[in-house]
C-alpha cells in the first residue's frame, strides 16, 4: 500500500469565505510570513476599487487594475485552516543564535542574575528570563540556545535578550543566525482513536510500542513533523521548522484520525 | 587542608570579630602575620564542624525567588518577603534577604548544603 498521504484539503464542505475567518482567527498571534507559505494574514484582500465617484474621470489607471474580489487562497494556504475549529497551539520553540564572540562562561555566571553554571555537569551557563519565559544555553563559543518560547516572535524578543544580557557584561556579541530549529505544537481531536488500527494500516509511518509508551509515534514524511498520537485523542506534533508545517501535519492527519476514531 | 574548608564563615558576625581581633594582634605584634592566618584557618575548620556536628537547629524558608545563582556549586538566592520558621515555632519575617549555599565538603555526609544567610537591610 503506498500512503503518500496527498495533502488533502480539508474544508469539511465550509464555504471559503468562512474558512478566510477561521484562518484570521488563527490565535491572534502577531505571525509574519516567511517563506510564501503562510497565513493570509496581512494582505488576505486588496482595498477595493476607489468609487468612481470620487475619484471620477482622473482615475489613475492603477486603482482600475486592482481586482474587486479577493485573491483566491493558494492551495498552501488553504491548508492552514482549522480542521473543525481544531487548531494546534504552539508550545515550544527551540531556537538558536550565533552571538559571534568568545564568551567566559565564569563572569557571566557569576555578574548575571539566573544563571547557572557548572563545568563539572555541563560546560554552558543556563539562564533564565521572566518575559518571555525562556531558558537560554549560552557556550564559550558565543552559540546560543533558546528554548520555550511560545512564538516564533517571542523566541526572537527572548534571543534578542539574551543577547543584550551578555553584551552588558562587556562581550562583543552579535545577533547572527538567529534560527528556529524546532516547534512543538498539541492539540486535542476530542475523540478516542484505535492506535493498533492506525499502526497497522500506516505501518510505513507508526510506530507503536505501548509496553514502552502510551503513544503511536507517527514519522510523517511530508511535511516532516513527528506525531504523538494517544488513545485519548490528544497529539503532539514536533519537529517542524516553521509554523505551517504543524498546521499542514494536523491537517493531514486529522483526516486519517477520523478513520481510526473508536465506535 | 585549608582549602577544604569554606572562609563564608570570616563574614559572620562572630568571624569579623575575630578578623578585627587578630588585625590588631598583628598590629601590636603580638601575633605574626603567619600565625594570625593559621588561627583564622582554625575558625573556618572549627565553624564548618561545630555546624555540621553540633547545631541541631532547622529552620523552615518560605520566601518568593527573585533571583538565582549558580556558578560553580555556590548558590546564591535573593528573596522577598521571607519567612522562616524556627524549631521552637518562632517566626521571623524579612522583606528582603540573600542566601548563600554551598556544597557540603566534610567527609561525614554526602552532598548537603550549608547555608550561612545575610541578612541585607538594605
Amino acid at each position: 500500500m503506498s500512503f503518500a498521504l496527498p495533502a488533502r484539503q480539508v474544508t469539511f464542505g465550509r464555504p471559503s469565505a468562512y474558512q478566510q475567518q477561521q484562518q484570521h482567527g488563527l490565535g491572534g498571534n502577531p505571525y509574519q510570513p516567511q517563506n510564501g507559505l503562510a497565513l493570509p494574514g496581512p494582505h488576505p484582500h486588496p482595498p477595493p476599487a476607489a468609487p468612481n465617484a470620487v475619484a471620477g474621470p482622473s482615475t489613475p489607471p492603477a486603482a482600475a487594475a486592482v481586482p474587486s474580489t479577493p485573491v483566491p487562497l493558494t492551495l498552501e494556504q488553504q491548508h492552514i485552516t482549522a480542521v473543525e475549529g481544531i487548531v494546534p497551539t504552539l508550545q515550544n520553540i527551540v531556537a538558536t543564535v550565533n552571538l559571534d564572540c568568545r564568551l567566559d562562561l565564569k563572569t557571566i555566571a557569576l555578574h548575571a542574575r539566573n544563571a547557572e553554571y557548572n563545568p563539572k555537569r555541563f560546560a554552558a551557563v543556563i539562564m533564565r528570563i521572566r518575559d518571555p519565559k525562556t531558558t537560554a544555553l549560552i557556550f564559550a563559543s558565543g552559540k546560543m540556545v533558546v528554548t520555550g518560547a511560545k512564538s516564533e516572535d517571542d523566541s526572537r524578543l527572548a534571543s534578542r535578550k539574551y543577547a543584550r544580557i551578555v553584551q552588558k557584561l562587556g562581550f562583543d556579541a552579535k545577533f547572527s543566525e538567529f534560527k528556529i530549529q524546532n516547534i512543538v505544537g498539541s492539540c486535542d481531536v476530542k475523540f478516542p482513536i484505535r492506535l493498533e488500527g492506525l499502526a497497522y494500516s500506516h505501518g510505513q509511518f507508526s510506530s507503536y510500542e505501548p509496553e514502552l509508551f502510551p503513544g503511536l509515534i507517527y514519522r510523517m514524511i511530508k511535511p516532516k513533523v513527528v506525531l504523538l498520537i494517544f488513545v485519548s485523542g490528544k497529539i503532539v506534533l514536533t519537529g517542524a521548522k516553521v509554523r505551517e508545517e504543524i498546521y499542514t501535519a494536523f491537517n493531514t492527519i486529522y483526516t486519517v484520525l477520523c478513520e481510526f476514531r473508536k465506535p | 587542608m585549608a582549602s577544604t574548608y569554606y572562609e563564608i564563615y570570616r563574614g559572620s558576625t562572630l568571624g569579623l570579630a575575630l578578623m578585627d581581633t587578630i588585625d590588631e594582634l598583628v598590629r601590636l605584634q603580638v601575633l605574626t602575620g603567619p600565625q594570625g592566618m593559621l588561627v583564622v584557618e582554625k575558625f573556618d575548620r572549627a565553624v564548618a564542624n561545630a555546624l555540621a556536628t553540633q547545631v541541631k537547629a532547622k529552620t523552615s524558608v518560605k520566601a518568593h525567588l527573585r533571583t538565582y545563582n549558580d556558578c560553580e556549586e555556590v548558590w546564591t538566592f535573593h528573596l522577598r518577603d521571607a519567612t522562616f520558621k524556627m524549631d521552637d515555632s518562632t517566626v521571623v519575617t524579612t522583606p528582603r534577604i540573600k542566601v548563600v549555599a554551598c556544597k557540603d565538603t566534610s567527609a561525614a555526609g554526602p552532598a548537603q548544603t550549608q547555608t550561612s544567610p545575610k541578612k541585607s537591610k538594605r
